[in-house]
């Protein structure tokens, strides 16, 4: 039995490295006795793959992974003392038993939502003013800086949708395609804010799946993500 | 980066906090340390959370204890001592651990910059505000990242400048058998089995607490009282006129000369761990580890850790393997490690090896026995625990290279042994064979150390007839004389010795391509050696060390050494005096502290080292009086019973097979 699942992984526990997230998930699986199958081979390990690593730090409730079971589970109430093995912070927010012949969880994931949140005292009420700019461009070429030398990316074809909200804690939205070199929401502030004048509090991937101006159809639910986080205010 | 005491922390009551019946908690170093940590590798080894840690309201406590490994927390982690003191104390209804470990050299910048305090990874509480700050030393270089943890912590470096407002600053673990050279810095050490004596010291801290005294020192003398439990405040050492020490005594009224080490006699009411922390970042042993037995009395003249951690104490195989059961389920670990310091000499190895190797036949769970006997029983019970896995690695610890050398420091193994031990392994499927040397050890030749490049040849040989791809891996490290051992007396080799000692076995393997060498920095046992037989004379060379930079000084990325060379100048002390051959009558820094073996019986067997004279184990030849038992009122409880001796070394290179030993 295969399953999907979507969880989150929040608090302290995001600095958790990608490298280290699956003996975290084995260890879980092994403390509840479930059927998690192993991978053949010199060194076996137990089959949960994950199609993308978050980076080290940042907050997430757009994470997935892919558990492959020996044995049938009874779903609901194994996952749900599974996500009650995992770390603090880490939860299982939606599952979804693979069918025969569905196709693969990362050419489900083709656009990510990001949200992130911003210092209220640093100067934020040009945003919407930045954004229409970025969007304006065809192109926007920043700088990352790495250990192993810097690369130059552009951000702009990644972006398919961006929207600001003010608020007590200012917000971006950002809809990104995963297509191509992979841009990450801080090569985006890179590019809308030059000058390093916005404090980034926060970056988190909200959710994973299909994307459009709207926003992102999240993958195992179906549910709409919107962009705009004025809707996600008035939601809530 | 030189400490400095600028803070910028808020100001804190640091009395309220501090009271048993405290509605304040600490500061939090949390939301401080949080906005740093995407500035420092491998920032998970900070934000603990990992499974099975004890969270404690600070009020519900009114005792509470930092516990500290004082290096990295991958080094530190998977410790035992510090993982079963967790559980213990914090199975107490009032009482609270938290763990601590020493942050690297990136966050320590950055919390020197930022007025991070040292913490706790439970709540990272900063560690002035508890009760006791309880360190574990495994080992001499830790000592700089002590004095920086106490630093970074808020908390005074020398136990003189401490007001009943600090905390209790007390050691344990194997170097503390010579706190001396830490003296200053330590309000009480304890040498020994930790299980029993936490628990007194944390009633001993509870009573002052409620009695509402506010001198410290009325704590330290009822420490003081507590078997086991050493306060250097209260012993001064006496020199003669030319520096030499001629005693360490007791200038407290009331308080015994001679301070014995604590051991537990029982380990079975002590059934520890049960939780283990699970770690969510790599650490240097990742599994489920349980202590099959404690001490040894193999008798290895250099090993520190088996002369005083005596009499041997096993658990029965019922006990290992219900602490396996249930630590396995606690934890979701995929290997379990049989330790202690000679596993296979346990009474019920073969029935603990198989029992268990029944259970998790076919399943994920792996099997290890750390450390290897030379003998063709442990090919037998590594292919027992290996019927999951793997048949990578074993290695073995002949220690010496010549048969003369073994001798001398009582390794009692033939090259006979060891070369028909290492033909089965390779035989049974064993691909890699690793073998552990030490140089520089007493009365040593070049003809000895160049016996360790023959056996590796002859071990290789052995290797390839079984395979090509056979690998044999000789480790190479420089002997270090420890306190309470009977090469407590002998001279330790210079780093250009030991170097010298190196290129004699790199020139002789040099054709040998699959024979590989592994070696360690020369210069690391420099310090080490210092600071395990030094006295208080070096406290200030260890505080000026640590002032000028010195901190991890264990590791090979750190290269500390030049720093310690100069601190050492500065206060006047000569490095080849600190690592000569010492006198039959010399006073030692670390005599008035009692690891139950008698002194004459240590001279004796150094001088039966010298003489080449082996000394069988006492478990089953006559007792030889090392002074443990009958000192301290202990006896060895073990299964060996008379009627079944330990396995021999295999008589022949006929393989013997599982059933064939377990039926013998």
């Amino acid at each position: 039995m295969r399953i999907r699942v979507r969880y989150s992984k929040t608090g302290r526990v995001r600095y958790v490295s990608a490298r280290d997230l699956t003996s975290v998930w084995e260890r879980a699986l092994r403390r509840e006795g479930l059927p998690i199958a192993w991978s053949q081979g010199f060194r076996p390990h137990p089959k949960v793959s994950f199609p993308d690593a978050l980076p080290v730090g940042w907050d997430s409730t757009g994470e997935y992974a892919e558990l492959t079971f020996t044995e049938d589970l009874e779903v609901e109430r194994d996952l749900t003392r599974l996500s009650h093995a995992l770390p603090a912070g880490m939860g299982i927010l939606r599952w979804l038993v693979v069918p025969d012949g569905a196709i693969k969880l990362a050419a489900m994931l083709t656009h990510t939502l990001w949200e992130i949140e911003l210092d209220p005292t640093s100067g934020s009420r040009d945003l919407p003013a930045r954004i229409e700019t970025l969007l304006a461009r065809t192109s926007a070429e920043v700088t990352r800086h790495r250990p192993s030398g810097d690369r130059i990316l552009d951000v702009r074809p990644a972006v398919v949708a961006l929207r600001s909200s003010d608020g007590p804690t200012p917000r971006l939205r950002a809809v990104f395609s995963n297509d191509g070199p992979t841009i990450r929401p801080s090569d985006l502030m890179v590019a809308l804010d030059p000058d390093d004048d916005l404090s980034v509090l926060r970056y988190r991937r909200v959710a994973q799946g299909a994307g459009s101006v709207d926003g992102v159809v999240e993958a195992l639910s179906g549910e709409l993500l919107p962009v705009d986080t004025a809707a996600v205010a008035e939601a809530a | 980066m030189r400490p400095t005491t600028a803070r910028t922390a808020p100001p804190v009551d640091r009395r309220a906090v501090r009271s048993a019946d405290a509605a304040v908690a600490p500061p939090s170093q949390w939301d401080r340390l949080e906005r740093q940590l995407e500035h420092v590798r491998k920032p998970a080894q900070y934000v603990g959370g990992e499974h099975n840690q004890v969270v404690t309201r600070w009020q519900d406590a009114d005792v509470r204890w930092a516990l500290c490994y004082p290096d990295a927390y991958e080094v530190g982690q998977p410790n035992q001592g510090i993982q079963i003191l967790y559980e213990i104390l914090n199975e107490r209804s009032s009482t609270l651990a938290e763990r601590a470990y020493a942050p690297w050299i990136d966050l320590e910048e950055v919390m020197r910059r930022e007025g991070i305090e040292a913490f706790t990874l439970e709540r990272h509480h900063p560690l002035w505000a508890f009760d006791v700050f309880a360190v574990t030393l495994p080992h001499e270089l830790g000592h700089t990242n002590l004095l920086n943890l106490l630093d970074l912590g808020g908390i005074p470096l020398r136990s003189q400048d401490r007001t009943s407002d600090d905390p209790i600053v007390l050691v344990g673990g194997h170097a503390a058998f010579n706190p001396e050279p830490l003296a200053p810095f330590v309000d009480a050490a304890v040498a020994g089995d930790g299980e029993e004596v936490v628990l007194e010291i944390d009633d001993a801290v509870r009573a002052w607490k409620r009695s509402g005294d506010a001198e410290r020192r009325t704590l330290l003398r009822t420490l003081a009282a507590i078997e086991g439990v050493y306060i250097p405040a209260f012993h001064e050492p006496r020199r003669t006129p030319d520096g030499r020490l001629k005693a360490t005594v007791a200038v407290e009224p009331g308080v015994p000369s001679l301070v014995p080490k604590r051991t537990v006699q029982d380990l079975s009411q002590w059934p520890y761990p049960k939780r283990q922390i699970v770690p969510m970042t790599e650490t240097v042993h990742e599994r489920f580890s349980v202590e099959i037995f404690r001490g040894c009395t193999r008798g290895c003249r250099f090993c520190q850790a088996g002369m005083i951690t005596r009499p041997v104490r096993e658990r029965t195989p019922e006990d290992i393997r219900s602490i396996v059961r249930e630590g396995l389920a606690n934890t979701g670990f995929e290997e379990v490690g049989l330790l202690s310091l000679s596993s296979a000499d346990h009474s019920g190895i073969g029935d603990i090896a198989t029992s268990l190797a029944d259970e998790y036949e076919g399943t994920s769970t792996s099997l290890s026995l750390p450390s290897t006997r030379v003998d063709a029983f442990n090919v037998t019970l590594s292919n027992e625990l290996s019927r999951n896995g793997r048949r990578t690695g074993l290695t073995f610890a002949p220690e010496a290279g010549s048969e003369r050398m073994r001798a001398v420091i009582n390794k009692m193994v033939s090259e006979d042994d060891l070369l028909r031990t290492t033909e089965i392994a390779f035989a049974n499927g064993w691909r890699h064979v690793k073998l552990y040397f030490m140089i520089g050890l007493p009365t040593e030749t070049d003809d000895d150390v160049l016996a360790i490049a023959d056996l590796g040849i002859k071990v290789l040989e052995a290797a390839q007839r079984h395979g090509r791809a056979n690998k044999v891996t000789i480790s190479v490290g420089g002997f270090v004389p420890k306190p309470h051992t009977p090469f407590q007396w002998a001279a330790q080799d210079s780093p250009e010795q030991i170097q010298r000692k190196l290129e004699l076995i790199k020139s002789a393997i040099r054709e040998h391509g699959n024979l590989r060498l592994r070696t360690n920095d020369p210069e690391e046992g420099v310090i080490e050696g210092l600071l395990a037989r030094g006295g208080r004379e070096l406290a200030d060379v260890i505080e000026t060390a640590w002032r000028n930079g010195a901190r991890f000084d264990g590791w090979h990325e750190m290269d500390t050494l030049p720093v310690w060379l100069a601190a050492l100048t500065e206060h006047g002390i000569d490095l080849a005096d600190t690592m000569r051959e010492r006198d039959r009558d010399e006073v030692f820094p670390w005599d008035h502290l009692d690891a139950g073996l008698d002194r004459e019986w240590l001279w004796s067997d150094w001088q039966d080292a010298i003489a080449e004279k082996e000394l069988d184990d006492c478990r089953w030849i006559p007792c030889y009086d090392c002074g443990v038992c009958p000192g301290l009122d202990l006896v060895h409880d073990t299964g060996w019973d008379g009627t079944n001796l330990p396995i021999a070394p295999s008589p022949s290179t006929e393989l013997p097979t599982v059933a064939a030993r377990l039926a013998s």
